[in-house]
């Protein structure tokens, strides 16, 4: 059995398949995973909650890619003092369908607190030699000159001028970047290599299978050992449920549904760990818009094409650049009536650039007592806030520093707009995150690997402690905060497990 | 003694919905005060907002929906703590409705500034789609979303 299906109504038989290996999520993790094994002989099955989407198929404007791309329409946000949204895609090929596809190796600190914190000390030499394959095969590439567009070329030009350290072009999954600006509502120029076009593809050339419009509703397991999956078609764009369906697994289940996703589904599969959805991690982060005297036009270029990870020890922080579309500023610029669109009148003319913090904070993913969703709570400590306020500072006067005239910091209760002699403004601004809009891009943790089954869900290999056949392989065992995109950290632990679980 | 229709019906996954057409209009009115048109730029309410919020109706979660629908009866209902006119918005005067628009889009409680955030969204997305409003930006107009998806 190899190829695809998508939905199936109530009204036609329940689909019952089999696999060597049934793989849920085919995002970074799941593709990754997957298509190593299907190299390695396997049969390997492929279940996704979302649609399979070409680039034919790929919403034009920010409505369709919350519609059609998103997990929930992007409406789930952490519960705690401040909602701030947690962003995930759901459709074929996961967040890399629409993120911007950026590509930074896992840092040697990282691989070093792994093994002093967690046990896990023996991934280093193999996931490098992933990032290495990775790289090559996904066309890894800076963002060129001819793409970078005027907000990239000035975030560059800002921090060079303030001396920021390791201030670079990005390197990105993206095979010759058009300059298009729809790294977010996924590229139909077909230039990001996200992995509904290379590594799910071949392995259903490799005799492989995928489900999309499947959720899974939980593991199957016989005694410890888990076979399969189970769960029921949903409908992309009604939502209704179709018809039910069941893959068996002649070796094992692989889940990399997502940091928030994988942990909920192993509880709904009767797991109990003590650390099961705890340790959830994120990078927070926000934007500040920039204000110029000449057009900007920050949808033109690079959606992100500009980095600094120089700030990720001291203080834990990430910039970066980040275009946002025209119809998605109406509600992230302040006010309402004449004055938002007097505000709104000057889009040409703003640039965003962002930072994510490199949080230390920790929340948790639960069940909800009314929904299939999960329930994500976090907030930041006062530690993380104040690093949350000083990468704002820090953005602020790198667009002084590139010829801003004054700078939008989106904090409730301050201006709307400060200018180069207004810094203390933001220097001195109130550490309660519910003044800030903000947004967690990139999870951590919810299923965390090490070596004690009493503080971790998984072991070095992402096996489920106390279970056969069960490995979790995408950003939930990660169990510290990288500081950098995590993509390609995600992909190479994936393609690590799946070489172990390939080599049994 | 006749039986009374239901106010809600379920939708196909399910889930009681409000079928009273006065909730699209709730949030329709409060997106035209919250983007009006100014200056050379059009406002929402350019010619498709009726369709916009049908749509979005329909094909949103239920949740946002509702929160959306919320953040429009906290727009609405609100003036007394903005202009200290104990009206709702739609029954104020154009120039008093728009003093509320941006006072309670900047309200000091986070909770009513984060619904009318919510509310703001739809009509960001619909104002920033419309071409009039796009070719004030010398942005190309945008084709249809084709919704589409593989099926086999």
């Amino acid at each position: 059995m190899s190829g695809h299906v998508a939905f199936r109504g109530r009204d036609e038989a329940d689909f019952d398949g089999e696999a060597d290996y049934v793989v849920v999520g085919s995002g970074a993790g799941g593709a990754a995973a997957a298509v190593t094994l299907a190299r390695a002989g396997a049969r390997v099955a492929i279940v996704e909650a979302g649609a399979w989407r070409d680039p034919d198929d790929y919403p034009i404007s920010a409505y369709g890619a919350m519609r059609d791309m998103m997990d929930d329409w992007g409406s789930q946000v952490t519960v705690g003092r401040a909602f701030w949204p947690v962003v995930q895609a759901r459709t074929v090929g996961g967040t890399t369908v629409i993120n911007s596809a950026i590509c930074v190796r896992t840092p040697d600190d990282i691989f070093a607190q792994w093994e002093r914190d967690h046990g896990v000390g023996e991934l280093r030499a193999e996931m490098l030699a992933a990032q290495d394959v990775l790289e090559r095969e996904l066309s890894v590439e800076e963002a060129p000159p001819e793409s970078r567009g005027r907000s990239n070329l000035l975030a560059m030009k800002g921090a060079e001028a303030l001396g920021y350290p390791e201030s670079h072009y990005m390197r990105r999954y993206v095979n010759g970047c058009a300059g298009s600006g729809q790294c977010l509502q996924g590229c139909k120029k077909l230039r990001k290599q996200s992995t509904n076009l290379n590594y799910i593809p071949e392995t259903i050339a490799r005799g492989g299978m995928v489900l999309s419009c499947a959720p899974v509703d939980r593991v199957v397991f016989e005694g410890t050992r888990a076979v399969g999956v189970v769960g029921r078609f949903a409908h992309p764009a009604s939502r209704a449920r179709g018809t039910r369906f069941q893959i068996r697994a002649r070796k094992a289940v692989i889940v990399a549904a997502s940091a928030t996703h994988s942990p909920l589904l192993l509880m709904r599969s009767g797991l109990r760990h003590a650390a099961l959805g705890k340790h959830f991690r994120a990078h927070p982060g926000t934007g500040l818009f920039g204000c110029y005297d000449t057009p900007i036009d920050m949808n033109t270029g690079a959606t992100q094409g500009w980095a600094s990870t120089g700030f990720r020890s001291d203080p834990g922080l990430k910039l970066e650049t980040l275009s946002m579309p025209l119809e998605l500023i109406g509600s992230r610029f302040a006010g309402g009536g004449a004055k938002l669109i007097e505000r709104l009148s000057e889009f040409r003319h703003v640039a965003m650039w962002c930072l994510a913090v490199r949080a230390e904070s920790e929340g948790s993913v639960s069940r909800s007592l009314f929904s299939d969703k999960p329930v994500v709570r976090y907030e930041l400590d006062r530690g993380d806030m104040e690093r949350f306020r000083q990468g704002m500072v820090l953005i602020a006067k790198q667009h002084f520093a590139a010829g801003a005239r004054a700078v939008i910091p989106g904090v409730a209760g301050l201006p709307y707009k400060i200018g180069p002699d207004d810094l203390g403004v933001l220097e001195e601004a109130p550490l309660d995150p519910r003044r800030y809009t903000a947004i967690l891009s990139h999870l951590f943790g919810g299923c965390v690997m090490g070596r004690d089954a009493r503080t971790s869900v998984v072991d070095h290999r992402g096996r489920v402690h106390g279970t056969t056949g069960l490995v979790v392989a995408d950003a939930s065992v990660i169990p510290t905060n990288l500081g950098v995109n995590p993509q390609h950290t995600i992909m190479a632990l994936a393609m690590t497990f799946a070489r172990d679980l390939a080599s049994r | 003694m006749t039986a009374r229709p239901l106010p809600y019906a379920k939708t196909s996954d399910g889930v009681p919905a409000l079928r009273d057409p006065h909730m699209n209009w709730l949030v329709r009115s409060a997106l035209a005060i919250l983007f009006p048109p100014t200056g050379d730029l059009p406002g929402v309410d350019n010619g498709g907002l009726d369709a916009f919020v049908a749509r979005f109706r329909r094909e949103t979660p239920w949740l946002l929906w509702l929160g959306v629908v919320m953040g429009a009866m906290v727009f609405h209902l609100t003036p007394a703590l903005t202009v200290h006119v104990p009206l709702p918005a739609f029954l104020l005067s154009p120039a008093l409705a728009d003093k509320h628009a941006d006072r309670i889009a900047g309200s000091r409680w986070y909770l009513i500034r984060q619904a009318i955030f919510i509310l703001k969204l739809p009509g960001g997305m619909a104002w920033g789609a419309d071409p009039a409003v796009r070719e004030q930006f010398a942005l190309a107009p945008m084709e249809r979303d084709p919704g589409t998806w593989r099926t086999s």
